[in-house]
């Protein structure tokens, strides 16, 4: 099958001067974005202790292990700023993300040992669940870099409990284990009840001297004596308590290694631990990339920056989604699937490190008087018509069909609305593209360029998707809503408007409130905001884009559950015709 | 020899960016026509010097209105 993909058709132009020049206010509002997120990244970087009070007790800090342990130049952070519950500290204090490590892609996870000694925070299990589901979408090892305090006991009533509390990480170890995906995890410091079994249900445990892990620590042990108050000879007795129990807290290596052997590895060092994790990972289950690959890896030939120029800040503005595509793809190369058919999305094959991936995404723009061809209106780009959603379907179909891993772009308005629209069968259309989608069972990625918008951010393969979405990205111009806030504000206020002129009373306190709205939407859909609430699982710079459609690629086709042989694709040949 | 810039689709004329006797690149942005919501940039198809800017701000267009003229 060389001859479909070694060279395929290249798209995409070069900029010319008067694009750079009508393009520098756009990249100065895209790069003041990034820069604002870069000092987000920091403050969580260096939440809690300074770095140099970590490692003057002799221990590396989370970041530090990291970069220790991961292949250099693969880290690709996930769920960085993270906090649904704003917790003071300013993070969920679990770093994590995809890396490779001896070369093998894995979902790698740390507890921040800056914070609180790692503590579990609010919005916590709901992180971890998102780095285990990676890891089951990708069917890849986790990794861990156990160093848990355990519960923040000032906070428990906020995670420590329900469906998806705390515990549940432990279950989705068992779960992940059940389906041959190993979890290795290096474990350090002191790591009490929920640190505990953060470190002991993983599928291999390699130990730093230095640690534990037990059912419930010394400050537990010696606060079980309740009377129903504290008083003055109490805390006496927990201060003896809690001088004995720190002296030799329980769970040691002489443990946990000596007695119990549920250490498999005890290392004299920090970086051991790592390099025992590195050691393991070179067995780690995986194809040669040989076997997947259908053509060498090649760069786009156009480059990365120019993606500040060519997708406006300004949302309402245009532009030519290919464009995009382009900067991104190897060799700036595809095979487009039904160019001449529902022309608001663009559904192609490309090569991305070398790997056949699929994509989806919204073309902008004026698509003419006479599409839809349903409708007496017009058609703009973003919008979802019934030849795009038909088209969608069958091109996820496809590649479901072929096993070829899935990037969705969105920037969509939603899908066209009306009894013109419901007549062409949208409302139906729209759910059939969910149900194609859970068809698939292969791994899906989103990148949601601008607006991710009404149902259109479901049925687009959105995080929502929770089965096939691996992960969602989000850069300097996403805004995600579930519409335009003045148009939030129309809908909810235009009927109080009537009321309110009828009676003869001012308006402008309906105003008031209409703008009030329109700002919340507009603030709560910026990137930063979306990263903290987990809308989008990180914010990506646009040059960075393809370092993470990169391990994207490299991840899903590292072990996949089923597989197509290149010779019965189907896809290219319809393509082809 | 002059270079006819057209309206592509009907709409509004939301801004405008050039002025007769300006000199302007192949790629700049001429002007902004809205359209269903959006905004299109019309950019210049040549290099050259603004002709003759038969619209302004809020004028209402349609498909292939003639915008200005390069020379």
């Amino acid at each position: 099958m060389r001859q479909y993909f070694e060279k395929m058709t290249e798209f995409g132009v070069e900029l010319n001067k008067g694009q750079m020049l009508s393009s520098e206010k756009n990249v100065a509002d895209i790069k003041e974005v990034e820069a604002g997120i870069d000092q987000e990244v920091d403050k969580v970087k260096n939440a809690g202790m300074p770095t140099e009070k970590i490692n003057a007790r002799g221990v590396m800090t989370v970041w530090q292990r990291l970069e220790y342990l991961v292949d250099p130049g693969t880290w690709n952070p996930l769920h960085t700023l993270f906090n649904p519950e704003d917790n003071v500290e300013g993070t969920t204090n679990v770093i994590d993300g995809l890396a490779k490590i001896s070369g093998k892609w894995c979902v790698v996870a740390g507890f921040d040992n800056k914070v609180m000694a790692g503590a579990w925070l609010p919005g916590q299990p709901e992180n971890i669940l998102r780095a285990t589901d990676l890891s089951k979408r990708l069917n890849i090892p986790l990794v861990w870099l156990v160093n848990c305090s355990g519960v923040k006991l000032t906070e428990q009533e906020k995670f420590y409990a329900n469906r998806r509390g705390s515990g549940t990480t432990f279950y989705r170890h068992a779960e992940l284990e059940q389906m041959g995906i190993p979890v290795l995890a290096g474990i350090y410091g002191t790591n009490p009840a929920g640190g505990g079994y953060q470190g002991i249900s993983p599928t291999i445990l390699f130990a730093h001297k230095n640690c534990n892990i037990a059912v419930g620590g010394g400050g537990i042990l010696s606060g079980m004596s309740p009377k129903g108050y504290f008083d003055l000879e109490g805390a006496e007795q927990l201060i003896k308590s809690a001088k004995e129990y720190k002296a030799k807290p329980p769970g040691s290596v002489e443990i946990h290694h000596d007695e119990t052997g549920f250490f498999r590895y005890v290392y004299e060092e920090e970086k051991g631990v790592l390099d025992g994790l590195k050691d393991y990972m070179k067995d780690m289950p995986a194809y040669n990339p040989k076997f997947f690959r259908v053509a060498e890896p090649k760069d786009p030939r156009f480059p990365a920056e120019d993606l500040y120029r060519l997708l406006p800040h300004n949302q309402k503005q245009i532009y030519n989604f290919k464009e995009i595509v382009a900067r991104l793809v190897d060799g700036s190369e595809h095979m487009e699937f039904r160019p001449d058919y529902g022309p608001e999305v663009y559904t192609g094959l490309v090569k991305m490190d070398g790997y056949l991936v699929g994509v989806i995404g919204n073309n902008q723009g004026w698509l003419g008087e006479d599409y839809p061809e349903y409708a007496d209106y017009g058609g703009i780009g973003g919008k979802l018509y019934r030849q795009g959603l038909i088209k969608m379907n069958e091109f996820v179909s496809l590649c479901g069909r072929d096993r070829i891993p899935m990037i969705w772009f969105q920037d969509t308005s939603g899908i066209d609305v009306g009894d013109i629209a419901e007549k062409a069968e949208l409302l139906g259309l729209g759910q059939s593209l969910i149900y194609s989608i859970q068809q698939t069972d292969v791994p899906m990625t989103l990148i949601t360029l601008r607006k991710g918008t009404a149902a259109a951010h479901y049925v687009m393969g959105g995080p929502t998707a929770n089965r096939h979405n691996a992960f969602t990205l989000g850069v300097g111009t996403t805004e995600i809503a579930v519409m335009h806030g003045e148009t939030a504000a129309a809908a909810s206020f235009s009927r109080r408007l009537v009321k309110e002129k009828d009676a003869g009373r001012p308006l402008e306190p309906i105003i008031d409130k209409m703008n009030t709205l329109a700002q919340e939407y507009h603030d709560n859909s910026q990137p930063a905001f979306c990263a903290k609430q987990g809308m989008v699982d990180e914010v990506v710079k646009m040059s960075d884009l393809r370092s993470y459609l990169k391990a994207f690629a490299g991840a899903s086709y590292q072990n996949p559950k089923s597989i197509c042989p290149q010779h019965h694709l189907i896809t290219p040949r319809i393509i082809k015709g | 020899m002059s270079t006819e810039i057209l309206a592509p689709m009907p709409g509004t004329i939301f801004q405008v960016h050039v002025k007769e006797g300006d000199d302007v690149i192949e790629g700049q942005e001429l002007l902004v026509l809205e359209a269903m919501k959006m905004e299109n940039p019309i950019v210049s198809t040549a290099a050259g010097k603004v002709k003759d800017v038969q619209v302004k701000v809020d004028d209402k267009v349609a498909t292939q209105q003639l915008l200005l003229v390069i020379e």
